[in-house]
């Protein structure tokens, strides 16, 4: 019975998984076939070390993974604090709370691609109303350009961060909100010192997945500004896409795709790690 | 430890082995196919898979391919539309041909693109169709472009190459003829914005592609080979981005151009964002192909017609005017099935009947020159006079099968200069100077 999802899992995740492994330590140009496919060892990986291009793409990755997980944490404790409580519509505002998450990315991409766009613009018309030759052109600047790409994933993904806490506060019980009252508590001591507590476990989860995902981040850049101004906005996963598809250097590319793979896996064996870590503790307690 | 619960695996599994065997069962778009015609399927009838993006003029595309396959009724052209973007219809194309797909005959192939092509065994070699004879009938540009080692594996489609565009109106207002050389530009741009502020206060004094892509190289050596600067040295064995002209010219586009006359919001336009600004009366002076006649002039898209000029780029002092060379080659597949179909096929859209056709009903520029001299041509674009000899002049893009990783490094190297206005050339120029050199060495490694 366990044979044919196993078959499944092996075929669609680790043959490509050991396949990127073992190409990420060859030489291979797919416009240069009389190179052959040399086994070059670690060499790939030392040059993305010291590539100062990966380096920046590393950088601007780690910037985004950082800004827009914590944003995403914040807006979405709003936003799951709001959908908690009881009140007339909530249902439909429950709904309307997860369209951004539901519209596909690439399709929110276009549409922030629009907002900012320098002639037409929603942003440019709210900020200078009619007076076109001031409208500004949001995506051209290094620093804008990375900041809206960060602002299009804090849209989208708010609302998921937001029904992972919604679970995470509907498990808190009552009768402590009802002892903390009782006990004189106003509303901002019970959330201090009741509902965050008590969400720590939520939390993590939601970084955890936040992270990983904010970490392969691609159809955003893609759409939005293919690598933005300068590199600005490229992205590790970004620039092995053009490294792996439009240059044809396969093991270069494999190397980058493999190292992101790396550094997901260690950081979510770390936060595993926290997290049970924490969970064995309350049970224990 | 908290006990795994026993997943339903078997209708788990079955549920997503069918949606994977769904996606992947080939799709049959053959009902959707208006050229169809089920009285001429014979037994000798082959399906020829033609890779193409969306027509900007989609009538003249669909008329030439009806009267192919009224021609050829054994042929049936299955169109497979790509991405407009060169970079992106590039990798959809390379995609399928390093798997070996046999489900592509007919592609397009940018003139940057044969020697790559070539050397990775992705375009079949057409010299045993496409003689010396026939191909002194087209332009030299195109077909030297798609010459690698002696052997051709394109036939020219159209031509292409940068030229200015400008407000016929404006420049006759003040006037100006159109400048010679870059610093005239601006100046001339400068008078313009100014006294028309009062009335045009959005009007911009340039417009052109200046986004991370590979229209950017084709804006940059037009401005650094117009000051006797250079890409790469003669026989491309060095990077000469750090040649104090080249610097120059670099230095040039970034504080007088971008900063200034055309806003930096060109570091976010391709051609279709740039021409936009153009036919809409924003812009003064615009780079941009040949095919920018045809939109700048017609009705449906445009708020200039009649009132647009078109000259050679300026130049430096000192330098000359430098055009860089564009333009598309029809291409084989060297898997595919049908190669003397697709060889048919080609023959047939690069004829002079059908260059004449898509030169009058679509401004397209032709390869062949002798169409320049047809009077039918000549009264549809009668800007082709002049052009003749800057398309054939042209110059192209340097010529090797790492083309797309140097152009990327060329992209960076540009798009950094010019986003920030304290950037520092120089040390972005040695930079990309000792990358490119690297790859220029591996492509010679494998030369020998």
């Amino acid at each position: 019975m366990v044979i044919p999802a196993l078959l499944f899992v092996s075929v669609f995740t680790l043959y490509p998984t050991i396949r990127t492994f073992l190409l990420s330590f060859h030489q291979i140009f797919l416009a240069l076939p009389s190179l052959g496919q040399p086994f070059v060892g670690l060499e790939n990986y030392s040059l993305l070390f010291n590539d100062h291009v990966s380096q920046q793409a590393f950088l601007v990755t780690v910037g985004f993974v950082l800004l827009s997980t914590m944003a995403e944490l914040i807006l979405g404790l709003g936003i799951a604090l709001v959908i908690h409580e009881p009140f007339k519509g909530r249902a439909g505002v429950r709904a309307a709370v997860l369209i951004p998450w539901a519209i596909p990315t690439v399709v929110a991409s276009q549409l922030w691609r629009f907002i900012f766009n320098d002639q037409y613009g929603l942003a440019n018309l709210i900020v200078f109303g009619n007076h076109i030759s001031q409208y500004i052109p949001w995506l051209a600047f290094p620093q804008s350009a990375f900041l809206i790409i960060v602002l299009a994933d804090v849209w989208k993904t708010s609302s998921f961060v937001g029904l992972l806490l919604l679970a995470g506060l509907q498990i808190i019980p009552e009768d402590l909100y009802d002892a903390a009252r009782i006990d004189g508590a106003s509303a901002w001591q019970r959330f201090r010192h009741v509902t965050l507590p008590l969400l720590k476990p939520a939390f993590l989860i939601a970084l955890l997945f936040r992270t990983i995902d904010a970490f392969r981040v691609f159809d955003l850049v893609f759409v939005m500004t293919q690598g933005g101004p300068g590199d600005a906005t490229q992205v590790i996963q970004f620039y092995g896409y053009k490294t792996f598809f439009t240059e044809g250097r396969i093991g270069y590319g494999s190397a980058i795709s493999v190292s992101v793979f790396l550094m997901i896996v260690f950081l979510s064996l770390f936060y595993i790690r926290s997290i049970g870590s924490k969970l064995l503790a309350r049970e224990q307690s | 430890m908290p006990r795994i619960l026993p997943m339903p695996f078997l209708p788990i599994g079955s549920t997503l082995t069918f949606f994977v065997l769904l996606l992947c069962w080939p799709t049959n778009i053959q009902a959707s196919d208006p050229f169809v015609k089920e009285s001429d399927i014979s037994l000798t009838q082959s399906v020829l898979h033609f890779v193409t993006w969306k027509a900007d003029q989609p009538k003249v595309w669909d008329e030439a391919i009806g009267r192919f396959e009224k021609a050829h009724p054994h042929i049936q052209i299955k169109r497979e539309i790509a991405p407009h973007s060169s970079t992106a219809y590039h990798d959809l194309l390379t995609q399928k041909l390093k798997n070996h797909d046999s489900s592509l005959d007919v592609f397009f192939m940018d003139v940057i693109w044969p020697a790559e092509f070539a050397e990775a065994g992705w375009a079949r070699p057409l010299d045993d169709w496409f003689s010396p004879a026939q191909q002194e009938r087209f332009l030299p540009g195109p077909i030297r472009a798609g010459t690698y080692r002696q052997h051709i594996y394109g036939v020219p489609s159209r031509i292409d190459s940068g030229m200015l565009y400008y407000r016929l109106d404006l420049l006759k207002k003040y006037g100006f003829q159109p400048p010679h050389t870059w610093e005239e530009l601006v100046a001339q741009a400068n008078t313009i914005i100014k006294r028309e502020q009062a009335s045009h206060p959005a009007l911009r004094g340039y417009s052109g592609q200046f986004k991370q892509y590979e229209g950017l190289v084709c804006d940059m050596m037009e401005f650094i080979l117009s000051n006797n600067g250079s890409l790469l040295n003669d026989n491309h064995s060095l990077s000469t981005l750090t040649n104090p002209q080249t610097l120059k010219a670099v230095e040039f586009v970034r504080d007088q151009m971008i900063q200034q006359l055309a806003s930096p919001a060109v570091l976010t336009y391709e051609e279709p964002e740039s021409l936009a600004i153009f036919v809409q009366g924003k812009s003064v002076f615009h780079r941009n192909w040949p095919y920018a006649w045809g939109l700048a002039n017609d009705p449906r898209h445009s708020k200039i017609v009649g009132m647009v000029g078109v000259a050679p780029l300026p130049h430096f002092p000192n330098g000359r005017s430098i055009s860089t060379l564009g333009g598309w080659l029809y291409g084989i597949s060297a898997y595919s099935k049908h190669p003397k179909e697709a060889w048919t096929f080609i023959q047939f859209m690069t004829s002079s009947t059908m260059q004449k056709i898509f030169a009058v009903d679509a401004a397209l520029a032709p390869s062949r020159p002798a169409l320049y001299f047809n009077r039918e041509v000549l009264q549809a674009n009668p800007q082709y006079r002049d052009f003749l000899p800057v398309f054939q002049a042209a110059t192209p893009r340097p010529q090797t099968p790492v083309y797309p990783i140097i152009s990327h490094i060329w992209q960076r190297f540009f798009s950094r200069v010019l986003a920030s206005s304290h950037s520092d050339i120089l040390q972005e120029a040695q930079r990309a100077d000792q990358q490119i050199h690297h790859f220029l060495t591996l492509a010679r490694h494998n030369r020998s």
